[in-house]
């Protein structure tokens, strides 16, 4: 295994995802999302685990997708459904989930709180009249509500880590007091895991459910991280350095799960 | 049962089992009868004014293409949209002023959406299993159905959700309330004249919308002899008495994918989510014009809009074919 030195941010998230997915190997993912959660779970099937367990919102269980996937095609396609060990559809994965059967949730998000609480809705103004609408929270939502684990990608910026977002679309540790999530009528024990960013892992303290810095990339001290955060996380007593990505697993992201670099090929790159 | 907490959301459908049941006794056959008809007729005779409808799935992936193109063309207007996982239907359909109110699971092209807000288009939030929890429950013959997400957010709260106390456990749950679609709008890959369909490979919740809906119309990439049900009944998805109307629908789903038969039309699609990018809307009203307003029927849309060569090549650029028949 070589350690890469030049690499986009994206790349850099999607392979400490991927090596997460490896080193838990023999749990189940749903994943919602079709940029770097998909693009994770492409790379840690195709490098690390072939037979991984994989769930998609339509009711695709365990695929073998068919990569690389076409634009906007990443989910819904005959190419992401491939080879898969079933087909079903929305609500099976969804009662799935709802029994406890799927350990690690993936997503993506636009803004994310201490408490891990996050935001695919809207920004800005309120519900009626916001500044501007996103998406909804697509399977976001239940992803975030019934997986025993929710890992989160979001980039390192203010703007992306506040402390109150704009619309809570999905729950973290909601308001943070203790059972908070179980009074809200989620499902016990479950809960947000990581936040991943190209330059950061955090996680929550086990005490007081707040967002903790565990981990930073090579390329940055722990002030870079939190001078790019609006509000302040805890900060682990040894925070850890993240390897970066390898070249292997640069090789089979760039000519096997993303060509084209649709996701891979972010603008910022890191030369190390 | 205690309810402790109610979301504000506007509820575009209201739960009423029995009035669903009156409606299908009075209105839906039982009988084995022939229901195919064309899209105009069809759209014409099962798609009203102020009527709220569930499609599936989507214009990228065996969505009911046609259908949704003729509802816009025969201006249909004060449509309430269940919207999970959709991009394009429920923006064509909200920009072409036929939708007035939108449950939002997830809607792609966020711009759009916002612009339509600011036009009077209405919303209520809700999350993709929510309301496909919601259609089960409908499709049921329930009330409401009991679900363990959704709690604790601004989804929560945007939604005509409840937080109850469940009456074994004590502990606090969410009930999802019933929805009983107007209009079903489903594209399959094969069908009978009686409505017996067969859907091939993974889905949204097909067989929820057209249990669920009062009003079920299924297009069908092509229509197959009774005698093929018969001899595999194992592979119907949808039996006949859920379905009111059969249209025969080539390209169907055109620009999207149907799984085994055809490949998605990466430049409609594009051409699409132009149309939906372009603030201005000058693009969304060329894209309507060509696609919908300016030819007749599917079969116009196809030589005039799509072309045979096109329709060729995205026939055998589907190389997938396992597990679709």
């Amino acid at each position: 295994m070589t350690r890469a030195s030049s690499f986009t941010e994206a790349e850099a998230t999607v392979c400490t995802t991927a090596k997460m997915i490896k080193a838990e190997q023999d749990k189940s993912f749903w994943v919602g999302g079709g940029g770097t959660p998909l693009t994770s779970i492409l790379l840690a099937q195709k490098h690390y685990v072939p037979n991984l367990t994989v769930v998609l919102e339509d009711g695709v269980i365990a695929p073998q997708p068919h990569i690389p996937l076409d634009p906007l095609m990443t989910f819904v396609s005959s190419k992401a459904n491939y080879r898969a060990a079933a087909w079903t559809t929305m609500n099976t994965v969804c009662t799935h989930a709802s029994l406890g059967l799927f350990d690690y949730g993936i997503l993506e998000s636009l803004q994310i709180d201490p408490y891990g609480n996050f935001n695919s809705s809207l920004l800005g103004g309120d519900y009626y009249h916001p500044g501007r609408r996103f998406g909804g929270a697509g399977g976001a939502n239940e992803i975030a509500s019934m997986c025993w684990r929710t890992i989160l990608h979001t980039d390192q910026e203010n703007r992306k880590f506040v402390k109150k977002v704009d619309f809570i679309t999905s729950p973290g540790y909601l308001d943070g007091s203790p059972g908070a999530r179980e009074r809200a009528g989620l499902p016990a024990g479950s809960g947000p895991y990581r936040v991943i960013t190209p330059e950061a892992v955090f996680g929550y303290d086990e005490e007081t459910r707040y967002m903790k810095l565990l981990a930073i990339s090579e390329w940055v001290e722990v002030n870079d991280v939190l001078e790019k955060m609006d509000f302040e996380p805890m900060v682990a007593d040894k925070v850890e350095r993240l390897e970066p990505p390898t070249e292997e697993e640069l090789e089979v992201l760039r000519v096997y799960v993303d060509p084209r670099g649709q996701t891979i090929g972010s603008q910022k790159w890191i030369n190390l | 049962m205690e309810v402790l907490d109610s979301g504000i959301g506007e509820l575009f459908h209201v739960p009423d089992p029995d009035g669903h049941r009156a409606y299908l006794r009075e209105n839906r056959s039982r009988a084995l009868v022939e229901k195919v008809m064309t899209e105009q007729e069809a759209v014409s005779k099962f798609v009203s004014d102020g009527d709220y409808i569930c499609y599936d799935c989507n214009m990228f992936m065996r969505g009911p293409s046609s259908l949704i193109r003729e509802v816009i063309r025969q201006k249909k207007k004060e449509l309430g949209i269940g919207g999970r996982f959709t991009y394009l239907p429920a923006i064509l359909l909200a920009s072409a002023g036929c939708a007035n109110r939108i449950d939002i699971g997830y809607i792609g092209f966020g711009r759009i959406l916002t612009q339509l807000q600011e036009k009077g288009v209405k919303f209520s939030e809700w999350s993709n299993s929510a309301i496909t929890m919601r259609q089960l429950a409908g499709s049921l013959g329930i009330p409401f159905i009991p679900a363990r997400f959704l709690g604790g957010t601004d989804a929560f709260r945007y939604s005509g959700a409840k937080l109850a106390k469940d009456p074994w456990t004590g502990k606090e749950v969410v009930l999802l309330p019933a929805l009983n679609p107007d209009v079903g709008l489903v594209h399959v890959h094969q069908c009978d004249v009686y409505g017996n369909a067969r859907i091939f490979g993974p889905s949204v919740s097909p067989v929820e919308t057209v249990a669920a809906s009062k009003k079920v119309i299924i297009s069908t990439e092509e229509i197959i002899d009774n005698e093929y049900i018969r001899r595999e009944p194992g592979k119907t998805t949808i039996p006949y008495y859920l379905v009111d109307a059969v249209v025969e629908a080539p390209f169907g789903a055109h620009p999207g994918e149907v799984a085994g038969v055809y490949v998605s039309d990466t430049e409609g699609i594009m051409e699409a989510a132009a149309a939906c990018g372009d603030t201005s809307g000058a693009a969304m009203e060329q894209y309507l014009e060509k696609n919908i307003y300016s030819v007749a029927s599917h079969q116009e849309y196809l030589e005039q809009r799509v072309g045979l060569e096109k329709l060729l090549s995205l026939k055998s650029r589907a190389k997938i074919k396992q597990g679709y028949s």
